[in-house]
């Protein structure tokens, strides 16, 4: 062959070349079995046929939950794959349109982009596993099961304010003391804090009793305002709040030792437990009216034309945790100071306030899935 | 050996034609040399002969072997065509020594190794660069470069070789030695060559036949010694010969050549002429037709060269005693012109 | 048709076509998905939300007029440092150029954050609270304009991207023959005029190179105006399309990603005419040696400032990232120092138990998958980059496919990772006739990772191709050498240098990216840059930050081998 077609040959066979990699997995055999209705020991005898699951988390953690579920049931491997929440929920749905699914399992995060997403779309499905049927309160059990609470709530540095929250209502955030002493992640960056401020405008009603309350007067909205929830957000802007890009840097803000007038800002709860490592006295600043902000769920579901269904459904079920007070090692790794487990027969750890002590708003996945845009919108015109 | 034939040669650029339909031939084992100014044509038209360049119309036979069809669109590529080119800027490769330079060709043309090594050699030598084989490029003068480049063309022994503009880098005393070498490569190699340059000496010291090109058309074509006997037009005789022909510009009325009111030559019509004389026929003196202002005068081969200005028209003539610049005289002109040219620069009948 | 047909048979044409139909599935492709996915009926209604609706200002404008000015003022300054030093260690003979030299590379192999902590080390002001930066802390009154926003955004991607500036230049300057400037010198003309008049000139393609690279990266890049950015409100586009996909406005993110594209594409169309229509031919068949210009009584200026910007880039990032990752408290002195988050066993008083980065049994893995993802992008990015140049300048006459090519190559830069890896998997991640899933394989990261670093790859190429005169080319064309030959003899050899610096910039840049391989990455093919994203996300900085210094030793370590090789190779050139 003369050179030069040699050479094109060699170019032309490049992407060949590289298609020769992995092969397609075989196809799973149809099969009729009723998985939902299984017993547990029913479930763990054909997942250990089945030998694995893969599992796709938000979260690291999902590692310690690998290592137990393994030791727990020795024929089954986890297959454990952790991203974060916007790239993970890109994947799932550009999986499931490409036809090839991988994961069995999907742990998110997000609620109200996974509702519109991917439920929405088909790509996750919902199963929740008998024993934890009673114990777990509606609100959890759909759309997806949940297996702990994540909170977003006005905290402070108790180094500075040992006499408890500086602050008793958040309109109080938006007067003259408090310019340029908020700090927040950008919600137009961030889908958790887009979820606080959607919160508040859902709750408008609320947040105009509590503009009542401290100003005295009735609120009146500003032009193109929708309700007193976004109006606070805008006083807020206006008031210099400070917007930055993670929530570390809002915890190292509030919460280092050693300032004399920190800011107060807006994180998670369960941030507390590093407060010992990283130099921080955060605190919650609980009994701030309406409410010192949201609480929101993590949840679990089955990827649509998931391959290994006994083996999912079995991880999930471990995941919501044992008969345990604590939940046992399937739920060790979120038991956690400031999150809070879903069922009733779970103790919260007691280093942190009580879920009814908090008073934080649940948010509803549908109900802020539905307001989310409009309200970024709003966001990006009052910069 | 191998003739070259051009057959309505034609290129365009774009919108603009470079090269206007040239049909010539170049007899087997001739040295042509394509002559003319910038952007005359001669580069596109070796360009074109060794395949760098398409034609636009018309053919390119070697032999009876048609190498390239512009109106057909057929062509051997230029690594088929089995020549040889030395570049005006040398193209040797700088990565390479001069003897990789040498050799690597020869490698592509599949040349044995021990044909290889003694071919090189051989031209080494033939051109007296055996010192510097294992030099790179980067370390040699520039003359010795050029050596390399033409031991480089000559090594595969083409039939054709191109050259173009090979001396124009060269310092003067350089250009004169080279040139004697490439004349004696081109009788050594027996194959026929074809040169482009812009300077006149060259092509009259090294050519068989010369092509004097103008605006993409080929003025004149022939040996050296007829293009200067019988110049077919005006511009090829002002540009041949050193010096060149004095061109007298004037008005032809009443059967007579006018040339600010002094008729010089006879000349029927009624119409611009040029009057051609050779530069050794016209003399200097006081009872000359026409003003003359000396401005150079040179010595040349025991005689002078003078230079000046006849009012527009710059004129050489050639002398035997020397004239001071910035002398007025005046140009003794013989009865009748050796030629006479019309306003379309073409040969006329007096 | 009769010139179709000769076309046709050029080996040039073929393998324009060639590189036409790899560009197209690895950039137009995706690159369409992306349009498509936005002119859906239910999401079309984002163009309008972008370009004219009361969010536009805050959402494309503003952010648009933000992204220019910081594309541009990275572009320039980087440019102007990367010629400046690339001058200084190339062509002048100023001590410890070759130190300088080396060190110069760096800042391109640290991620931009490590800049960008440093410059907060020193220059952050109370407005966030928390740790205020050296200044501060020694009372001095920092205003914002200098702490946060435009001038620190802009000085730190300088300071990052200055170094890819240099690599591109300084691999242009070696090649300029000595004539070219003793010609200047003999005019009497001053050296700072020989250097701006003519040394730097004759490389105008490789500073534009140069240029392009940084401004695209400029606006790309998020994490700096992110973390410098927000709190003083200052938008960029990049900020606004990764905010726009990560609230599930995904639909907006893209058509932001489009509008980038078109501008960078002004950009390149306006840079290229600057360069059009000249011959930047320096390595020709006359060569002749380089030359050192004397500095005389500058030499020793010009050493200290050559020193002070590498040791401000270099060596200062560097060794804060190093130390934040000992010390016992993230980015405080208080608790001390340790080794624990490199060494130290499970500790469940030390960050949650986390085990130190050297006893992660994934972490080995993840550098052989990291360090062979890297070479394999690098030669396959290099290898499409220099054909797809070779065509662009080879073929000069067809402006059609030359700019089709130009624009291919140069725009994955602005297209977004998570866009890419989610196109990659709709084309990749079913089987293709009777091709298999590449989903979940080593190779699907490959050929994602290389249509991502084309940019490099081409433009590198591109200026050292057009160093190389044509009628070397020529020359070996009438000795009868077919196109491979051609290429594999002569003008690949003579701009190996550029294209080996391309290389380098691939390998560097595929071993620290996430957002593209994030989408694509399965446990069977580890990577650091997860590794590090997956410690920053739970709060473990300083296994992240040890991580990434391991990444960026990496690639130290494959640049200095790289130019060791290349050096080796060029006996016949100076530096």
């Amino acid at each position: 062959m003369p050179s030069t077609a040699r050479t094109w040959a060699a170019v032309a066979a490049f992407p060949l070349v590289l298609g020769l990699a992995a092969c397609a997995p075989a196809a799973e055999a149809e099969d009729t079995v009723d998985y939902d209705a299984l017993s547990h020991d029913e479930l763990v005898e054909l997942a250990t046929e089945e030998g694995e699951v893969s599992v796709y988390a938000f979260t690291s953690r999902i590692a310690t939950v690998e290592e137990a579920f393994e030791a727990e049931y020795p024929g089954i491997d986890v297959v454990s794959t952790d991203i974060s929440s916007t790239e993970l929920i890109t994947r799932l749905a550009s999986e499931h349109a490409a036809g090839s699914a991988t994961a069995d399992v999907a742990y998110v995060s997000d609620a109200p982009v996974v509702v519109t997403e991917l439920l929405a779309e088909g790509v996750l499905e919902s199963y929740l596993p008998p024993r934890v049927a009673e114990s777990l309160p509606e609100e959890y059990q759909a759309p997806l099961v949940s297996n702990r609470l994540s909170t977003k709530v006005l905290m402070y540095n108790e180094e500075a304010y040992p006499d408890g929250s500086p602050v008793a209502n958040l309109w109080e955030l938006t007067e003259a003391a408090w310019a340029g002493k908020v700090v927040l992640v950008d919600p137009n960056v961030r889908g958790d804090y887009l979820d606080l401020v959607t919160e508040m405008s859902l709750r408008g009603d609320e947040m105009a009793a509590a503009y009542e309350e401290h100003f005295g007067t009735e609120i009146e909205l500003a032009d193109g305002v929708d309700d007193a929830g976004l109006q606070f957000v805008s006083d807020l802007y206006a008031n210099d709040a400070v917007l930055v890009d993670d929530t570390d840097t809002v915890n190292a803000a509030i919460g280092a030792l050693g300032q004399t007038a920190p800011p107060v800002g807006f994180t998670s709860y369960s941030d507390r437990r590093d407060n010992e490592d990283e130099g921080w006295a955060l605190q919650v600043a609980s009994g701030v009216a309406p409410s010192p902000g949201i609480v929101f769920p993590a949840m679990l579901g089955l990827t649509a034309g998931v391959e290994n269904p006994a083996a999912a459904r079995l991880l999930i079920d471990f995941m919501m945790g044992d008969d345990t007070e604590t939940g046992g090692p399937g739920f060790e790794p979120f038991y956690v100071a400031g999150d809070y487990p879903t069922r009733t027969d779970v103790v919260a750890p007691d280093d942190a306030l009580p879920l009814e002590e908090l008073a934080g708003w649940v948010i509803d996945a549908e109900a802020s899935a539905e307001r989310r845009d409009a309200v970024a919108d709003f966001l990006l015109t009052i910069q | 050996m191998t003739a070259i034939t051009l057959d309505r040669l034609g290129k365009d650029f774009g919108g603009s034609t470079a090269l206007h339909e040239v049909s010539l031939e170049f007899p087997a084992g001739s040295f042509v040399v394509l002559l003319g100014p910038s952007g005359c044509g001669k580069t596109t038209t070796l360009r074109m002969l060794a395949g760098l360049e398409e034609p636009s119309r018309g053919t390119i036979s070697f032999g009876d072997r048609v190498v390239a069809d512009g109106d057909t669109g057929a062509s051997v590529p230029a690594e088929k065509r089995g020549l040889g080119m030395v570049f005006q800027s040398y193209a040797l490769w700088p990565h390479m020594s001069v003897r990789t330079n040498i050799d690597w060709p020869l490698r592509v043309a599949k040349w044995s190794a021990a044909d290889r090594q003694a071919r090189v050699d051989e031209v080494l030598a033939m051109l007296g660069i055996t010192a510097l084989a294992d030099r790179y490029p980067a370390e040699i003068s520039g003359g010795q470069q050029q050596r390399v480049a033409i031991a480089r063309t000559i090594a595969s022994r083409p039939q054709v070789l191109l050259f173009d503009e090979p001396l124009s880098n060269l310092d003067a005393r350089l250009r004169v030695d080279t040139r004697a070498e490439l004349a004696q490569v081109h009788r050594a190699t027996g194959g026929t060559s074809v040169y482009v340059t812009h300077d006149q000496v060259e092509a009259l010291a090294l050519a068989t036949h010369i092509a004097v090109m103008r605006d993409g058309r080929v003025e004149q074509f022939g040996p050296p010694a007829e293009l200067l006997e019988r110049p077919a037009t005006a511009f090829v005789a002002a540009f041949l010969g050193t010096p060149p022909a004095v061109l007298l510009t004037g008005e032809a009325h009443g059967g007579a050549l006018h040339r600010d009111g002094v008729a010089i030559a006879a000349a029927s019509g009624d119409r611009p002429l040029q009057a051609m004389y050779r530069p050794q026929d016209v003399g200097l003196g006081a009872e000359g037709q026409v003003p003359f202002e000396v401005v150079e005068c040179t010595p040349l081969a025991g005689r002078y060269v003078v230079s000046g200005m006849t009012g527009r028209d710059r004129v050489s003539v050639v002398t035997e005693t020397p004239v001071a610049a910035g002398t007025w005289t005046r140009l003794v002109l013989p009865e009748t012109p050796a030629a006479l040219f019309g306003a379309d620069d073409a040969r006329v009948t007096a | 048709m009769r010139r179709v047909t000769t076309g046709l048979r050029r080996p040039t044409t073929w393998l324009a076509a060639a590189v036409l139909a790899v560009l197209v599935v690895l950039v137009a492709l995706p690159l369409q998905g992306l349009v498509a996915a936005t002119v859906q009926p239910d999401s079309i209604g984002s163009w309008t939300d972008v370009l004219a609706s009361p969010l536009s200002a805050n959402l494309f404008f503003t952010p648009l007029g933000n992204s220019l000015v910081v594309g541009l003022g990275t572009g320039l300054l980087a440019s102007l440092l990367g010629s400046f030093l690339a001058w200084v260690v190339v062509m002048s003979d100023v001590p410890g150029r070759r130190v300088i030299g080396v060190l110069a590379t760096i800042p391109f192999a640290l991620p931009s954050f490590a800049i960008a902590l440093a410059w907060e080390s020193v220059f952050r002001n109370e407005r966030l609270g928390g740790n205020p930066g050296l200044l501060a802390s020694l009372g001095i009154a920092v205003p914002d304009v200098l702490s946060w926003g435009v001038v620190p955004i802009t000085l730190t991607l300088v300071a990052h991207y200055y170094s890819l500036s240099f690599v591109v230049v300084a691999a242009a300057l070696s090649n300029v023959g000595g004539d070219l400037l003793a010609a200047a010198e003999l005019t009497g003309a001053s050296r700072v005029r020989i250097a701006a008049r003519i040394a730097l000139p004759v490389v105008a393609p490789a500073i534009l190179s140069g240029f392009l690279l940084a401004f695209a990266e400029g606006v790309s890049n998020f994490a700096v105006p992110a973390l410098l950015g927000l709190p003083v409100r200052f938008q960029t586009l990049s900020t606004r399309l990764y905010g726009s996909i990560s609230t599930g406005d995904t639909e907006r993110g893209y058509v932001l990603s489009i509008l980038l594209v078109v501008i960078a594409a002004l950009v390149l169309w306006v840079g290229n005419r600057f360069t059009a229509g000249r011959s930047f031919a320096t390595i020709t068949g006359k060569s002749s040696r380089p030359r050192r210009v004397t500095t005389g009584a500058w030499k020793w200026v010009l050493f200290a400032l050559s020193a002070a910007l590498v040791t401000a880039t270099t060596i200062v990032p560097g060794v804060v990232l190093a130390v934040s990752t000992v010390l016992r408290r993230t980015n405080s002195f208080d608790a001390g120092l340790t080794l624990h988050y490199w060494a130290g066993e499970s500790d469940p008083s030390i960050a949650q138990g986390m085990r130190g980065v050297l006893r992660d049994p994934v972490a080995l893995d993840a550098v052989v998958s990291t360090v062979a993802l890297g070479v394999a992008v690098a030669l396959g990015a290099t290898l499409v980059g220099l054909l797809a140049a070779y065509v662009v300048t080879r073929l000069k006459r067809a402006k059609v496919v030359g700019g089709s090519i130009s624009l291919l190559s140069y725009v994955p830069f602005l297209i977004p990772g998570i866009a890419f890896g989610a196109a990659f998997i709709a084309q990749f991640g079913a089987p293709i006739g009777p091709l298999p899933s590449l989903y979940g394989t080593f190779a699907i990261l490959v050929i994602a990772g290389i249509a991502a670093s084309l940019p490099f790859a081409f433009q590198t190429s591109k200026s050292a191709l057009g160093q190389v005169s044509g009628d070397l080319e020529e020359a070996a064309l009438i000795s009868g050498a077919g196109t491979a030959q051609r290429l594999r003899r002569i003008v690949f050899p003579l701009a190996s240098r550029g294209i080996v610096s391309g290389g380098i910039l691939v390998f560097v840049t595929m071993v620290r990216d996430l957002s593209l391989v994030v989408l694509l990455v399965t446990p069977a093919t580890p990577l650091l840059s997860v590794m590090t994203y997956r410690y920053a996300s739970e709060g473990f900085t300083q296994h992240a930050n040890a991580i990434t210094l391991v990444i960026a030793t990496v690639s130290v370590a494959a640049t200095l081998l790289a130019r060791r090789l290349q050096g080796a190779r060029q006996p016949w050139s100076n530096a």
